[in-house]
C-alpha cells in the first residue's frame, strides 16, 4: 500500500486542515478562517484520553465479570451466574461450542481490546515492536469489533425480555449486564479517541516544521 | 497553495498540570471513587458472620441458601466447612447487621425441608426454593453471639408463639406421638415435640406447648390422655365408634380437660401424665396418683408371667403404689448366670405409706429402707385365682436373708426380693379338670335318663294322680279332727288333769305313807330283836319249855303256817296285781300322751302354762317313781321280818321245850300277825290305799 517516492503528508508540509471544514490552513494558525473551528494537526490532549476511556472500560469491566451477568429463576431452582461461570457451567456440561463463544465474546474479546488499544498508546509514546502496518491493522480491526462487543448485552436483554414466563422460569440480566455494556461504551470511546495518524506520526523522515505540541517523537 | 502558511506562534513550553491534563480524566477518577465508595459502604454494611454447626449439611450450598427469620431472608450461607476433626458440618452464614444484636443466647436454628407427616406436608416452599435456614430468637437484644450449634429438628415453637410449655410423660399403653397435636373440643391448641424415652428407660417422655391463650387453661387439675386411634364397643346400647378427629385417628393426638376445680397454676415445664383414655384420666384424679413417686426397681428371680403393668403394689394389705414398667434384665456380673430376670418398676406414693402429709420420695425411701432392715422384701403373689394375674406385695418375711435397700442403685433404688408365693391354680385345676373327666358322666346320664323315664311313668299312673286328691281330703279330715270342739277342748281338760294330779302328789307326800309303813316295820324289827333278847334269856327255861311243847303240840301250828304262807301269797299277790304292774305303764302311757298333746298344743296358747304344769308333773312323777321304787324294799323288809319269825317260829319248833314262855311272845306275834294280815287285806281290798294312806 505504500507509495514509494514522493508522498508527504500534509504535516510534513506544514499545514494543517479543519477537522470541521476541512480547510487547509497553513500549520500554527490557530482558528479556521472560514467556520472558526479551533486548529490542530493533532488532537492535543488524543491520548490522554484514549487512557482515560481505556481506565473508566476497565473499571467497569471487573464487576461485569465479578457480579452476575444473568439471574435465571426456574421453578426448581433460582441461579446466578456470572460470565465465566456461566461458561464453565455450560462446558462442564458438555455444552463447549457455546462455552467457546461465551467466552471468546465476553473475555477474550474485551480483553483483547484492552490489550490492543493500550499497545497502540503505548506504540505512540514508545515506539513499537509491530510494525506501522500491522499497528494500523490492528486499530481497524478493535474499530471493527468494537460495535459487535454488546453481542453479550444483547443476548441478555433477548434473553430477559423473551424468558418471561411468570413463576415457571425468569431470566433478568444481572448487574454485571450494566457494567458490561458501560465497559464496552468505555472501550469504543477509547478506541476513538485513539487518532490513528499517530501511528504514522514518528516517520523516521521527518520534515522542518517540528511537531506544534513539541511532544517528544 | 502559492503562498507559504504564516509563521505558527510559538506557545509557551510549559503549562499547569491542569492545563496539560484532559478534562476526560474527571470520567475515571468519578468511576473508581464511585466504585471505592461501593466497596467500602458494601464491606462497612456487612453484617457478622455467624457460625452455625450441622450434623449434616444436607441441601445446603455456599452463595444460595438462605437464613430467614419468619420467613424473611435475613442472611446468606457463605462457606461450608467441617470442625476441627470432622467432627460436624461447619457452615458460616453472614448475617444482616440489623439483626445481629438479636441473635444470642436463646437463638436457634434448623434446616427447613420439605417433610410429609401424618400432619400434612410442611416446608413445601423448599421444593422450590432449596433448603433454608431458619432462625428464631426473642425480640430483646442480648449482644451477637457468633457460635451456635444448630437443632436437628424444628424446634417446639418455630413460630415464636407464646405459650406454656410442659413435658408430657405417657403412662401405661399411652403413646405420645411427635409432632401429633394437642387438641381441645376439636381445636388444635398445642403440639407434642419430640418424644424421647424417660432416663430410667420405663416411659416416654415429650415436651409440649400449648399456645396462648389456651395455656390459662391448663392447671394443676388438669388431665391429658391420649385420642389416637379409635375405639370399638358394643353394648345394650348398640355398638359404638369413638373417635376424635380424622387427623388423630390417623396421627394420634392428646386431648385434656379440667376434670376437677380448684387447680393451681403451672409453672412451665411441669410434668403431666398422659393417660390412655379418657376414663382413666379421669379416674387419676380420684386415685392417689398425685405428687412426686418414688420409683423403686424390684429384680425377681423367678419368671412367671402374670405380673402386667398397672399391677397395684400392696404394703400390709393396702395399695400404696403400681407396677409402672417390666423388663427383663441380664447381668451376668451380677447374678453370676445369663439368666433373664424379671425386673418391675414400682412407683410407690408416699402418701400412701402413712407418712405425714407432704413426705416426699426422700422420706419413702429412708422409711422403707428401715423396714427393709427388719425383714420387708418385695415378692409376687397371686392377686386373682382366676386369671393367675399376680401383684407386687411387700412384706415381711420372716428369717429373711439379710438385705439392704440399695439407695445408690441406678436408675432407681433396688428393692431386695423374696421367693413368690403363687398358688399354682393351673396345676389344681388341671387335676380338678382330671377329676371331672374320669367321673363316668354317661353311666350317670343313663342312670339318670332310666329313673326319669321311670318316674315318668309312674306318675303317669292313675293311682299317683288320685294321690293329690286323696292328701287333699286327709288333710282336710284332720283340719276337721284338730278343729272339733273335743280337740279344742282337750287343752283346757289336760290342764285340769294335771291340775288333779299335782294335788294328788301333794296329798301323797303330806300323808307321807310310806314313812309310816317303815316306822310300822321298824316297830315289827323291834319287836323280833325284842323277841330274839327274850330268847337270850330263855335257854333257862327250855325244859319249862319242854313241858309247854307237849301242850303246844296241840296249838294249830299248821294253820298258823298256812295262814303266814297266804299272807306271803297275798303280799306276793300285791306286788304282782296287775294294778300295780300297770301303774307305771299308766304313767308312761299318761306322760307319752301328754306329750303328743303338748305337742300339738305347743301353738296354742297353753304352752307356756303347760310346760309350768308338765314340771310340776314331772317331778311329782318322779316322787311316785321314787314311791314306787320304795314299795319292793319295803315288801322285801316285811319279808325278812316274816322270815325271822318264821325262824323264831322253826327255833321255837325244833327246841320244843320253849314254848312254855312263849305264850305272850307268840300272842304279840299273832297280834302282829293279824296286824300284818289286815294291812294285807286291806291291801288286797284296795291296793291303792298304800299310796292314799287310807
Amino acid at each position: 500500500m505504500e507509495i514509494a517516492g514522493a508522498l508527504r503528508t500534509a504535516r510534513e508540509m506544514g499545514l494543517v486542515a479543519c477537522t470541521r471544514c476541512t480547510r487547509v490552513w497553513p500549520g500554527g494558525t490557530a482558528r479556521c478562517g472560514r467556520c472558526g473551528h479551533r486548529l490542530h494537526s493533532r488532537e492535543p490532549k488524543a491520548l490522554q484520553r484514549v487512557w482515560a476511556w481505556w481506565a473508566v472500560g476497565l473499571i467497569a469491566y471487573l464487576p461485569a465479570n465479578l457480579w452476575p451477568m444473568l439471574e435465571t429463576r426456574t421453578l426448581v431452582l433460582s441461579q446466578e451466574s456470572t460470565i465465566v461461570g456461566g461458561a464453565v457451567d455450560l462446558a462442564r456440561h458438555g455444552n463447549w461450542g457455546i462455552a467457546l463463544v461465551i467466552l471468546v465474546a465476553s473475555v477474550a474479546i474485551p480483553v483483547g481490546k484492552f490489550l490492543a488499544i493500550a499497545s497502540l498508546a503505548l506504540g505512540v509514546r514508545g515506539g513499537s515492536a509491530l510494525p506501522r502496518h500491522r499497528r494500523q491493522q490492528l486499530y481497524e480491526v478493535v474499530e471493527y469489533i468494537g460495535r459487535w462487543s454488546m453481542i453479550d448485552v444483547f443476548v441478555v436483554a433477548i434473553l430477559a425480555s423473551l424468558v418471561q414466563l411468570g413463576a415457571v422460569a425468569q431470566v433478568s440480566p444481572g448487574p454485571a449486564s450494566l457494567f458490561f455494556a458501560l465497559s464496552v461504551i468505555f472501550t469504543m470511546l477509547s478506541a476513538q479517541a485513539f487518532d490513528s495518524r499517530l501511528i504514522w506520526d514518528e516517520d523516521p523522515a521527518p520534515l522542518a516544521p517540528p511537531l506544534p505540541e513539541g511532544r517528544p517523537a | 497553495m502559492t503562498e507559504m502558511p504564516p509563521e505558527t506562534p510559538v506557545e509557551p513550553a510549559r503549562k499547569s498540570l491542569l492545563e496539560r491534563l484532559s478534562i476526560v480524566w474527571v470520567i475515571p477518577a468519578a468511576a473508581l471513587v464511585i466504585a471505592l465508595g461501593v466497596a467500602w459502604n458494601s464491606y462497612a454494611e456487612r453484617g457478622p458472620l455467624l457460625e452455625l454447626s450441622f450434623q449434616t449439611a444436607s441441601g445446603i450450598r455456599a452463595g444460595e441458601t438462605e437464613l430467614r427469620y419468619r420467613d424473611v431472608t435475613v442472611g446468606l450461607v457463605e462457606s461450608v466447612a467441617f470442625t476441627q476433626g470432622l467432627g460436624q458440618v461447619l457452615v458460616g452464614v453472614r448475617l444482616d447487621r440489623d439483626v445481629a444484636e438479636y441473635v444470642d443466647d436463646d437463638a436457634q436454628f434448623w434446616v427447613v425441608r420439605p417433610e410429609v407427616t401424618p400432619q400434612g406436608v410442611s416446608g413445601l416452599e423448599t421444593v422450590l426454593s432449596g433448603t433454608f435456614i431458619e432462625g428464631i430468637w426473642d425480640e430483646t437484644p442480648e449482644g451477637f453471639i457468633a457460635r451456635h450449634a444448630a437443632e436437628a429438628q424444628a424446634p417446639l415453637n418455630r413460630e415464636g408463639r407464646p405459650g406454656l410449655t410442659l413435658r408430657l410423660r405417657a403412662a401405661g399403653m399411652a403413646s405420645l406421638t411427635e409432632e401429633a397435636p394437642i387438641i381441645y373440643r376439636g381445636i388444635e391448641v398445642g403440639r407434642i415435640g419430640r418424644a424421647e424415652v424417660s432416663p430410667d428407660g420405663s416411659t416416654v417422655e415429650a415436651r409440649a406447648i400449648v399456645f396462648a391463650p389456651h395455656d390459662r387453661m391448663i392447671s394443676s387439675a388438669t388431665r391429658f390422655w391420649d385420642t389416637s386411634g379409635f375405639r370399638f364397643s358394643l353394648g345394650p346400647g348398640g355398638a359404638r365408634l369413638d373417635f376424635d378427629s380424622i387427623a388423630s385417628l390417623v396421627s394420634g393426638g392428646i386431648t385434656f380437660r379440667t376434670v376437677v376445680s380448684g387447680g393451681a397454676p403451672v409453672s412451665a415445664n411441669a410434668l403431666f401424665t398422659v393417660y390412655p383414655d379418657e376414663a382413666a384420666a379421669r379416674a387419676s384424679v380420684f386415685g392417689a396418683e398425685t405428687g412426686e413417686t418414688l420409683v423403686l426397681t424390684a429384680i425377681f428371680e423367678e419368671n412367671v408371667g402374670g405380673l402386667a403393668v398397672d399391677a397395684p403394689v400392696d404394703l400390709g394389705g393396702l395399695r400404696v403404689g403400681r407396677v409402672t414398667a417390666l423388663t427383663g434384665i441380664v447381668d451376668a456380673e451380677r447374678f453370676g448366670d445369663d439368666r433373664v430376670r424379671l425386673a418391675a418398676t414400682l412407683a410407690i406414693q408416699p402418701g400412701q405409706l402413712g407418712l405425714e402429709d407432704g413426705a416426699g420420695p426422700e422420706a419413702a425411701l429412708a422409711y422403707l429402707e428401715s423396714r427393709v432392715a427388719e425383714g420387708l422384701r418385695a415378692r409376687l403373689v397371686t392377686a386373682s385365682l382366676l386369671t393367675g394375674g399376680l401383684k407386687v406385695e411387700l412384706v415381711e418375711v420372716a428369717n429373711a436373708a439379710p438385705a439392704t435397700l440399695e439407695t445408690d442403685a441406678v436408675p432407681n433404688p433396688v428393692i431386695p426380693t423374696a421367693p413368690a408365693d403363687i398358688a399354682d391354680v393351673a396345676a389344681t385345676a388341671e387335676g380338678l379338670y382330671n377329676r371331672i373327666n374320669a367321673l363316668p358322666i354317661e353311666q350317670v346320664m343313663d342312670s339318670a335318663i332310666a329313673a326319669l323315664d321311670n318316674v315318668a311313668r309312674l306318675t303317669g299312673s292313675e293311682d299317683i294322680r288320685a294321690v293329690p286328691g286323696e292328701v287333699r281330703a286327709l288333710l282336710g279330715e284332720a283340719r276337721g279332727l284338730v278343729g272339733s270342739e273335743d280337740t279344742q277342748a282337750l287343752p283346757a281338760r289336760l290342764s285340769a288333769a294335771v291340775g288333779e294330779l299335782e294335788t294328788l302328789v301333794a296329798r301323797l307326800n303330806e300323808s307321807d305313807t310310806a314313812g309310816r309303813l317303815t316306822a310300822a316295820l321298824d316297830a315289827a324289827a323291834e319287836a323280833a330283836a325284842g323277841v330274839d333278847t327274850a330268847l337270850a334269856g330263855v335257854p333257862g327255861l327250855v325244859d319249862r319249855l319242854n313241858g309247854i311243847a307237849a301242850n303246844a303240840e296241840t296249838v294249830p301250828l299248821d294253820e298258823l303256817a298256812g295262814r303266814l304262807s297266804a299272807l306271803l301269797d297275798a303280799a306276793d299277790r300285791l306286788i304282782d296285781t296287775d294294778a300295780a304292774r300297770a301303774l307305771p305303764a299308766d304313767l308312761s302311757a299318761a306322760l307319752e300322751e301328754l306329750r303328743a298333746v303338748l305337742a300339738e298344743l305347743r301353738e296354742g296358747g297353753v304352752v307356756e302354762n303347760a310346760n309350768a304344769t308338765l314340771a310340776s308333773a314331772r317331778s311329782a312323777a318322779d316322787d311316785i317313781s321314787a314311791a314306787a321304787q320304795d314299795l319292793p324294799a319295803l315288801l322285801a323288809r316285811a319279808r325278812a321280818v316274816l322270815d325271822q319269825a318264821a325262824a323264831t317260829i322253826r327255833g321255837y319248833d325244833a327246841s320244843r321245850g320253849v314254848g312254855r314262855d312263849l305264850g305272850p311272845a307268840i300272842r304279840e306275834v299273832e297280834r302282829a300277825a293279824r296286824a300284818v294280815s289286815a294291812l294285807a287285806r286291806t291291801l288286797e281290798r284296795n291296793p291303792n290305799s298304800i299310796l292314799f294312806g287310807r
